[in-house]
Order: C-alpha cells, then sequence, then structure tokens
C-alpha cells in the first residue's frame, strides 16, 4: 500500500522503462529508434530499480542505457553503464554475464580514448569475478596489467598487481605468484618506487620457498641481488639471512630469522602469512646437498680474496 | 697622536727617571747567581696570584666562572707542587754573601711555602686524600665526591694501584646494567622508527602516483573555466539584447496597433 501511494508519474521506474522501450521499440509509427530521449528515461529507470534493490530490472536498465549512450556516440557514459550493470550482474551471481559487461566497458572506454579507466575497468572485473571465475579473473587482471604497462602508467597498476598476486596465493599457483611479484618489481623500478621493489623482491623468494622450490628462490635472489636499489636494501640482507638458515637446512634458524627480522611485518598480510609458515617441508637434504658445494664456493672466495 | 707615539714617550720617561723605581731595583739586586731566591721569588709570586684566583672564586656567583677559576688553581697547584723538590735541591747550596742563619732559615721557607701551597682553597673539600685510581671514573654521585689530584710517582709504580677494589666492581656493574637498560631502549626507538620509515616511504610513492593526476585534474579544470567564463559573457549579452528597452517599446507599440485594428475591424463588423 505504501509504495502504490508514493508511486508517482516521476517515481515510478516501470514507466520509465516503458516509455523508454516505447521510444525505442520499432513498428509502423516509429522508423528509427529515438535514442536521445529514450537514454535518460533508462537511466533514471535504473537509478529507481537500484534504490528499490530489484537488482535483474536494475542491471536490464543500466544495460539499455549503456546501448543508448553508444548510439549517442558517448562510449564514456556507456561504459560507465556497463560497469553498473557488470556489479549488479555480480550481485545476481551470473559470472559470465559479469565478464562480458566489464570487457565491453573496458572496450567502449579504449574506444573513448581513454585506456587507464579501461585497465582499471579490467581490474574492478577481476576482482568482481575472484569468487565466481578465479581462471577468468586471472585473465582479466593480466589484461589490465598488460594495459597499464603499454601505457606507461605502472603507477596506478600496483593496485591490480597486488589482487592478482593474492588470487594466484590463494589458487596456490605459487609461481605464477611468484612471476606476478617480479613483474610488479620491474613496473616498481620504472617508477623509481624502490621501497615497493625490494618489498616485491622479497615477497617473491619468500614465495619460492613456500613453494619449496629452494633452486629457484637461490636463483631469484642470485638475479635480484644485480640490482643496486635492491642489494642495498634490508630485504636484501633478509633474504640472505632466510637463504643461508635454507642452505644449513636448520628450520629453527630459519623460524629464528622470520621472527626477528623486521622487514616481515613491513610486507603483504598474504605474504607474511607464507612467510611465518616457513620452512615447509624437510629442508634438511638441503644440507647435505649444498654444504659440499657451499664450502668450494666458500674457498674459491677465499683464494680470490688474496689480494 | 697614535698609540705608537704614546708608547715610545711613554718609554723615554721611565728610562729617564729609571733611578727612582725602587721595586725594580730591589729585583735588580737580586743576584742572578742565586738561584734558590730566584726560583723562591717566582713560585711566591705564583702562590700569590693562585690564592687571588681562589678567592675570587670562592665570591664568584657564576657556577662555570667558578668551575673555571677552580680549575686553574688546581693545575697551578699541581705545577707548584712539582716545583718544590726543585727548590728543595737549591736550598743547601751554598751561595756567596748570605750569612749562616739565612742559609739555615732556606729549609723552613722551603717548607713554609709547601704548606701556603696546599692550604689554597681549590673549591673541593679540604685535606686531600689519596683515593685509589678507580674513583676518577665514577659518575658523579650525590654521595660521593669527586676527588682529583695529581698520583705522585711511587704510587704510580704500585701494583695494587691498577687491581678491583671493591668501589671500582661496583662500578663497574652499575656502568654494565645503565648500559644494558640503554641498550633496550635504544632497541625499541630503533623498532618504531623503522615502522615510521616505511609509513614515510609509502607515503612518498603514493604522492608520486598522485602528482600527475592532479596535474591532470589541474589543466581540466582550468580549461572548464575558461569555457565557462566565455559561455557566460556571451549569454549575458544575448539576455541584454533580449531585454533592451528598444525591443520592449517596439513590443508595446505593435500590441497596440494590433488592438487598434481588432477594435476597428470589430467596430465595422459590428455594423
Amino acid at each position: 500500500m505504501g509504495d502504490i501511494k508514493h508511486r508517482d508519474k516521476e517515481n515510478d521506474p516501470d514507466r520509465m522503462m516503458r516509455k523508454g522501450d516505447k521510444l525505442t521499440k520499432l513498428s509502423l509509427t516509429r522508423w528509427t529508434s529515438d535514442w536521445a530521449r529514450a537514454t535518460p528515461y533508462y537511466e533514471q529507470a535504473a537509478n529507481l530499480f537500484k534504490i528499490a534493490k530489484k537488482t535483474e530490472k536494475a542491471k536490464e536498465a543500466h544495460e539499455r542505457a549503456a546501448m543508448g549512450q553508444e548510439r549517442l556516440a558517448s562510449p564514456w557514459h556507456a561504459g560507465k553503464h556497463m560497469e553498473s550493470a557488470g556489479a549488479l550482474a555480480k550481485e545476481l551471481g551470473l559470472w559470465n554475464e559479469v565478464a562480458d559487461f566489464f570487457r565491453r566497458a573496458s572496450e567502449l572506454y579504449i574506444e573513448s580514448g581513454k585506456p587507464q579507466p579501461a585497465a582499471e575497468a579490467l581490474s574492478r572485473g577481476g576482482r568482481a569475478l575472484e569468487d565466481g571465475l578465479p581462471d577468468e579473473a586471472v585473465k582479466m587482471y593480466l589484461e589490465a596489467v598488460g594495459i597499464f604497462e603499454e601505457e606507461q602508467r605502472e603507477q596506478m597498476a600496483f593496485d591490480t598487481y597486488r589482487s592478482a598476486t593474492s588470487l594466484y596465493i590463494k589458487l596456490q599457483r605459487y609461481t605464477d605468484a611468484a612471476t606476478m611479484l617480479l613483474r610488479w618489481g620491474q613496473s616498481a623500478d620504472k617508477c623509481k618506487a624502490t621501497s615497493t621493489q625490494c618489498k616485491t623482491c622479497v615477497g617473491a623468494v619468500i614465495v619460492y620457498l613456500y613453494a619449496q622450490d629452494f633452486k629457484q628462490a637461490e636463483q631469484c635472489q642470485n638475479d635480484l641481488s644485480m640490482i643496486d636499489a635492491y642489494f642495498q636494501s634490508e630485504q636484501n640482507r633478509f633474504a640472505e639471512q632466510l637463504l643461508n638458515a635454507y642452505r644449513e637446512g636448520n628450520p629453527e634458524e630459519v623460524k629464528h630469522v622470520v621472527k626477528s627480522s623486521g622487514v616481515i611485518n613491513h610486507l603483504d598480510h598474504m605474504i607474511i602469512r607464507l612467510a611465518k609458515q616457513l620452512p615447509v617441508g624437510d629442508i634438511s637434504h638441503l644440507a647435505e646437498s649444498s654444504g659440499a658445494g657451499g664450502e668450494a664456493a666458500a674457498e674459491g672466495l677465499e683464494e680470490d680474496d688474496l689480494t | 697622536m697614535s698609540v705608537i707615539d704614546i708608547l715610545t714617550r711613554v718609554d723615554a720617561l721611565c728610562q729617564k727617571y729609571e733611578k727612582y723605581d725602587l721595586d725594580r731595583q730591589r729585583d735588580a739586586q737580586i743576584s742572578s747567581t742565586d738561584g734558590f731566591l730566584k726560583l723562591y721569588t717566582v713560585l711566591n709570586a705564583d702562590v700569590e696570584t693562585t690564592l687571588q684566583k681562589a678567592n675570587e672564586a670562592a665570591t664568584e656567583k657564576n657556577r662555570a666562572t667558578v668551575a673555571a677559576l677552580n680549575a686553574e688553581v688546581r693545575r697551578s697547584k699541581a705545577a707548584l707542587r712539582n716545583e718544590i723538590p726543585k727548590l728543595e735541591k737549591l736550598a743547601p747550596r751554598k751561595v756567596k754573601g748570605l750569612s749562616r742563619e739565612e742559609m739555615e732559615a732556606r729549609p723552613d721557607l722551603v717548607l713554609a711555602l709547601a704548606e701556603k701551597i696546599e692550604s689554597i682553597p681549590e673549591g673541593t673539600n679540604l685535606g686531600n686524600k689519596r683515593s685509589s685510581w678507580g674513583n676518577s671514573k665514577s659518575a658523579s654521585n650525590n654521595k660521593m665526591e669527586i676527588k682529583i689530584d695529581s698520583v705522585s710517582p711511587e704510587d704510580v709504580m704500585r701494583p695494587e694501584q691498577y687491581e678491583h677494589s671493591e668501589e671500582s666492581k661496583g662500578f663497574r656493574q652499575d656502568y654494565e646494567t645503565r648500559k644494558a637498560r640503554q641498550d633496550q631502549g635504544l632497541d625499541t626507538i630503533a623498532e618504531g622508527l623503522s615502522t615510521l620509515r616505511n609509513m614515510a616511504q609509502d607515503i612518498n610513492e603514493e604522492m608520486d602516483r598522485q602528482v600527475p593526476l592532479i596535474d591532470e585534474i589541474d589543466s581540466k579544470v582550468d580549461y572548464a573555466n575558461a569555457e565557462l567564463r566565455t559561455t557566460n559573457v556571451r549569454l549575458k549579452d544575448t539576455v541584454n539584447k533580449m531585454r533592451s528597452s528598444r525591443n520592449f517599446c517596439i513590443d508595446i507599440i505593435l500590441l497596440c496597433i494590433v488592438l487598434g485594428i481588432a477594435g476597428y475591424l470589430y467596430n465595422v463588423l459590428k455594423k
């Protein structure tokens, strides 16, 4: 009853929809759709449906509004509507539609000549899809990151990198996570964000260790120590200590290194969680295998040091 | 006249009236071969100046100057004490032209001088004790007094001087505990500082990210502002033209004419 009382001409979303449809449906009397007049109706209808929490209808209204804006040659607004439609579809759990909507939104943004919002739209789509279609989400993240890198706007990409990494870790795709971290580090290097760079590098080493891939971790650490900024940082020292503890095959030492270092507290929380669980698996075998090699290397160093 | 002129004139005058200068003559009478007497007079003069400084220190209000004066006094006392043995050596030497009594009196003179030196107050407690080596390391405790004294050569050579006494062991421990506490405090500060550093670095990077965005906003807003201004001006012109009084009058006149024509037609048709 209350609904009917308050519902007047202006606030009736169904009415708005009908009006819009009337203006766009082709029939004998109407040869071309009048999108210019229909679009505001659709937009209003969409807002009202959202307030009334009629998600399905709101989504439809947004879709139509987006189509209208497209026809009116304003892809920017169309993109905005598509994103709203995508967010509503996420609430409804229609994952395929979510993916489609966000992709379309991103394309529209590119059409309007604004690649950065396009990448951001893909990133938002990825976040929306994390629960439903994680693989699709990953793909969207990668696309977003690609666009950011192309446009030289890596600084805005940090958030996307972060979400992508956390998704990979959730999916337990650790090598991918480490690769993403290294890519992040590369972007940070380009923007001269040394602090972020060092943190991501250490994160990559930790992820490799967590995945029980000691060789990769060592290789990674060696590659990274070539980078000046990383080499002089405390994160590098921490990584060295960690790897040394691993080489000795001493789990107590590893735990001690992780606990006593101040570096860990400033990393991403998901990486902190991984680090707290180190060492994973049996690392005592590493002691024997790398012990002999380590000694030879140490001796070689000493001989060279006889300057 | 300049200062140099004044100096030369004063020198000339002094030279002229030299024979009236009694002090100088008295000094000159003292034979240059009497080493004892020379040294004695010099030491006496030093003792007088030191005593003067000590008196000044006693009356001075400013603690810093008091400390400085006391330090001076102590220094000169130590120097004087070192000179005493030399004087003692010179005392029994025979000098021409001196009576026997004077010769005997000389060692007494030396002793008297030594006592006088010791009695000069130096701002610390009188009656210096020859305390152990460890005291010089203690922090200024309210109960402990700072005793700074010169150590004679025999004392330095004594081996017991360098071993740990009870006091020095206590001081050592005290020092260790305080150092440990300071280290603890410093560790806490270091942790806090590292957190601050990280936060500051993150803020820095965030700001770097925001700078180009704000520049973009700036230019866009400038553009919008300019557009708005021109639009406003044009709107004002248009509105003025619309409302100009000339148009208004023309409208009224035409309206009257139309009404007149309508009235005329009405009259014609009524007939």
